[in-house]
């Protein structure tokens, strides 16, 4: 699979898929996307590179601990979930505000969006590290 | 700071602050044990903020809800026994934890022993203050796992493994019944906060005269007597002692096993005043008594000796909860919460003799020691002090709440009548016996005597002050509570007292008070107890001749036999239940799936199929159908992996086309991503194998699966059918709901997302943590293959 079609067109597409999984992500809560799926694309993508550059030449000088990624998620996720409690909430309540940005214009800030940021951490982190830990046994 | 956010911090700052010591580790090295004696101490401060108000005769108490509707809340409650046992745990917790630093070795894994210390500090606090029977129940077990996690400590020892898993199967175990037991209290009470119990006679009346009291009583008390080793459930304890010493001195002397002794003491107002109660728990507590102080004499190992004096201990105090009448409720409840302080002190003490004995020599076995008080003067005197204190030698604490027992004793014999006037009092006195024997064996057995020729190390010496200096202080404490009893009985006993009677209590503890039943008593004990002692290495010698003749009359051979069963059953089933075949747990799911439909629909009798099928299909889908009705074809003919696996992943592609037609552009972008990875990591697995199916199929099973598949496929459809002629289920969508509610409620446009992480974001945090669940078991399973080879 090594070949110089697949090396040319991943590298042109590794950071567009990369920005494309950011936007999927924070464009979740109105369009489709959310951070499962960004998480799933960012891992593909990075899936992908392992692959065709082969996982050893991308480790030497690109190895992220990809179990932190996803501890990070999880601990994101439930802090977001606990938060509402510090404020005298039920447990998962969420929270919703319209601030307005110059260039931006009107912005949506959801807690439930940085819950979801917990979640594409955990999924680009599990999947990831699944993948690293198969490729990498002998 | 209130009292209640103290007691709240008091129990969450330990798990809190275990929770980042890995980080602390970073900074502090090995020097981290004085972090966790600064977190148990902080503990210490926050019980102490607490303690004036219940010294007064206040109490605390406040709840937070939690599951309102099953009557569940997060309450804490304090009163005198709660604060008491909090000031033994936090404080035996900071001794504890300070002198570990001298005792474990530098390349020890520190964190994981400091976090498990502070894990468990934390539950057991939080025990002793719940206000309601579930949220105790939930620390209970914790405290059992801290402490199986802390027996097991060295995992590579079998004997710990052994020890653990005992402790664990045995406490763990008991917490259930006692689930039960507060169960069907909550049954007959209708509630599960303990307070309301405590405060409303009526409740208890009722309780009192309901047919299923004693049920209840037992529950609750298997519960308490497992997890403090009383009665049967007491070879868990000795067994514990392959922990660390410090671990022993903290839970399995001080501590935990004291959570049964606390139960009783909790639960005493609620059911003492009875005939049930008095035979239940002061039976047991006399019958363990003397059988934990007989077997002691045969031990050769110092913690040996220490684990049966403890159970013997915990005993006298359980047998001191025990003594009630209708009347006169609360007979020995002053005398059994003073001994339990008391224990706390010398045990400890002793149990840091031992680590440090046991530090100095490299030996525990006292067969191996002796003379050592010229090389280890301190530790003499620690040791002695200790050990005197619990032989009940004045004017040591041990001694008055000795003569209290006596005296506990005589008054419950007394009113009972003939025979117990006698019997009771003789037995309490054959009990002090046997104690004052094995302490007066730890003191000669180490200390005095000569010095072995051979066996221990060249030089000996006192360690250092870090290891010194707590057993010093629990010296002091022996001391001082034995001359000057009325700053315990004030701070300690007094409240503590009150909160069991329910009633102001008043107690005058002096070490001189005349010529009484008590110090008669106590005489005889030291006369026969320096004549036991003469004989004592003769009765070892019985015991041993009796264990090797008679081996099954022990409660070990019993478990021993029921675990080995146990193992080899499980290990038959699950040899037969997984045979490893994928394809037959697949086989067991479809014949499953199709009993589970065929029996509803052969009772019901209808028509399986609505009768006006309305099949507007257009052309575009049916030839997506086509197509996946080639690939899945494609998938099973296949001769090799590689085509196989692609036909797979192009029936998915197309599943994404469909969903795009469905209008559901999220489940499309999912299902696309997740075959492409799925597609990537199976080839990369499949590359490894051979590539062309080896196994042969005949025609009898090819006929048989497809037959299966076949009958699987048409209940799915006929299912499908139903369901989405709406049929089946004469219930409205749910889909309106989430439809109308995503904007205002969550503000969120798309429907799935709003779904996902707000609506149902308690689901999504549960499958998070199953992905990550699942990456580390991958990790794991990985990484064992690797070990094997």
């Amino acid at each position: 699979m090594t070949t110089l079609i697949t090396k040319t067109i991943t590298k042109i597409c590794l950071p567009l898929v990369i920005l494309f999984s950011i936007s999927l992500l924070l464009a979740g809560h109105n369009n489709p996307g959310g951070g499962f799926i960004g998480g799933v694309m960012f891992a593909s993508v990075i899936a992908l590179t392992y692959v065709v550059y082969g996982l050893d030449y991308i480790k030497s000088f690109f190895d992220p601990d990809w179990g932190n990624w996803f501890g990070f998620g999880l601990l994101l996720a439930s802090v977001t979930a606990f938060a509402a409690i510090a404020f005298s909430h039920n447990f998962f309540r969420s929270a919703v505000e319209f601030i307005h940005l110059p260039f931006f214009g009107e912005v949506e800030l959801v807690s439930a969006g940085l819950f979801d940021i917990g979640v594409y951490f955990v999924v680009i982190g599990g999947l990831l590290f699944i993948f690293k830990n198969v490729g990498d046994d002998r | 700071m209130d009292s209640f956010t103290a007691i709240t911090l008091a129990v969450f700052l330990p798990f809190i602050l275990a929770g980042i010591l890995p980080a602390i580790e970073k900074l502090l090295k090995e020097k981290i044990g004085w972090y966790a004696s600064a977190v148990a101490f902080m503990s210490l401060l926050l019980v102490a903020q607490a303690a004036p108000e219940i010294i007064h005769g206040g109490t605390i108490q406040k709840s937070i809800e939690w599951l309102p509707s099953m009557g569940i809340n997060l309450s804490f409650y304090a009163d005198g026994l709660s604060i008491m046992f909090g000031f033994i745990v936090s404080g035996i917790g900071v001794i504890i934890m300070s002198y570990s630093n001298g005792y474990m070795s530098k390349k020890e894994d520190l964190p994981r022993y400091y976090q498990q210390l502070l894990f468990f500090m934390g539950s057991m606090l939080g025990m002793v203050f719940s206000a309601n029977t579930i949220q105790l129940f939930i620390f209970w077990e914790l405290t059992s796992i801290t402490s199986f996690m802390l027996i097991g400590y060295w995992r590579n020892r079998p004997m710990s493994v052994y020890g653990a898993t005992k402790s664990l199967l045995i406490t763990a175990a008991g917490g259930l019944f006692m689930l039960a037991g507060f169960l069907v209290l909550h049954a007959i009470t209708g509630t599960f906060d303990i307070p309301t119990i405590l405060q409303n006679e009526s409740i208890r009346d009722i309780l009192h005269s309901h047919e299923l009291f004693i049920l209840t009583l037992v529950l609750i008390f298997i519960g308490a007597a497992s997890k403090s080793a009383q009665g049967p459930f007491y070879i868990w304890l000795p067994n514990a002692m392959e922990a660390p010493t410090p671990v022993s001195a903290f839970l399995h002397s001080a501590t935990m096993v004291k959570a049964g002794i606390y139960l009783i003491a909790r639960i005493h107002p609620i059911f003492s005043g009875t005939d049930a109660w008095f035979f239940l728990v002061s039976g047991v507590g006399i019958f363990t008594m003397l059988l934990a102080g007989f077997l002691a004499f045969r031990q050769t190992d110092i913690k040996g000796i220490l684990a049966y004096s403890t159970i013997s201990q915990l005993a006298y105090i359980m047998t001191m909860y025990g003594y009630t009448t209708h009347h006169e409720p609360g007979i020995g409840v002053a005398a059994a919460t003073f001994h339990l302080l008391n224990h706390a002190t010398f045990k400890a003490c002793l149990f840091l003799v031992a680590g440090i004995v046991a530090h100095e020599t490299a030996t525990r076995d006292i067969t191996k020691m002796g003379g050592l008080r010229k090389e280890m003067p301190i530790t003499f005197i620690v040791a002695t002090i200790g050990a005197l204190s619990m032989a009940g030698i004045p004017p040591l604490n041990g001694f008055l709440s000795k003569e209290m027992f006596y005296e506990a004793s005589v008054e419950m014999g007394s009113l009972l009548g003939s025979p117990y006037n006698i019997l009771i009092p003789a037995l309490a006195v054959l009990g002090g016996v046997f104690t004052f024997a094995y302490s007066i064996k730890l003191i000669d057995g180490i200390f005095l005597g000569k010095r072995p020729s051979k066996g221990l190390p060249e030089h000996i010496h006192d360690p250092s002050m870090v290891m010194l200096a707590p057993a010093i202080f629990l010296v002091g404490l022996i001391v001082l509570f034995g001359l000057v009893p009325s700053i315990p009985v004030h701070n300690f006993i007094e409240p503590t007292v009150s909160g069991i009677l329910l009633q102001e209590a008043h107690l005058h503890i002096k070490l001189w008070h005349g010529f009484t039943a008590p110090l008669f008593m106590t005489i005889v004990t030291f006369i026969l107890g320096i004549l036991t002692y003469t004989q004592y290495s003769r009765i070892a010698e019985w015991q041993n001749k009796f264990n090797a003749r008679f081996p099954w009359i022990s409660v070990n051979y019993y478990y021993d036999a029921a675990v080995d069963n146990a193992k080899n059953v499980t290990s038959k089933f699950s040899n037969r239940m997984q045979p490893g075949p994928i394809k037959t747990y697949m086989l067991a799911l479809l014949l499953l799936t199709i009993t589970m439909f065929a029996i509803p629909a052969i009772l019901l009798a209808s028509s399986l199929l609505p009768s006006d099928l309305n099949f507007d299909i257009p052309l575009y889908e049916i030839i997506i159908y086509l197509f996946m009705i080639i690939a899945a074809l494609g998938a099973a003919m296949l001769p090799r992996y590689v085509p196989a696996i692609i036909s797979i992943s192009g029936l998915g592609y197309l599943v994404a086309l469909l969903f795009i037609y469905l209008q559901a552009p999220d489940l499309a972008l999912t299902q696309v991503l997740v075959e492409t990875l799925s597609t990537i990591i199976f080839l990369l697995a499949i590359v490894k194998i051979p590539q062309k199916f080896k196994e042969h199929i005949t025609k009898a099973t090819l006929t048989k699966d497809l037959l299966i598949s076949a009958t699987v496929a048409s209940i799915v459809f006929i299912l499908l059918i139903n369901a989405t002629q709406g049929i089946v289920p004469p219930f409205e969508s749910l889909s309106h709901y989430f439809i109308e509610n995503s904007l205002p409620l969550a503000g969120g446009h798309n429907i799935v997302n709003v779904i996902i992480v707000d609506f149902r974001g308690y689901d999504t945090l549960g499958e998070i943590a199953v992905l990550c669940l699942a990456a580390l078991g991958v990790y794991n399973l990985i990484q064992s293959r690797s070990d094997d080879e």
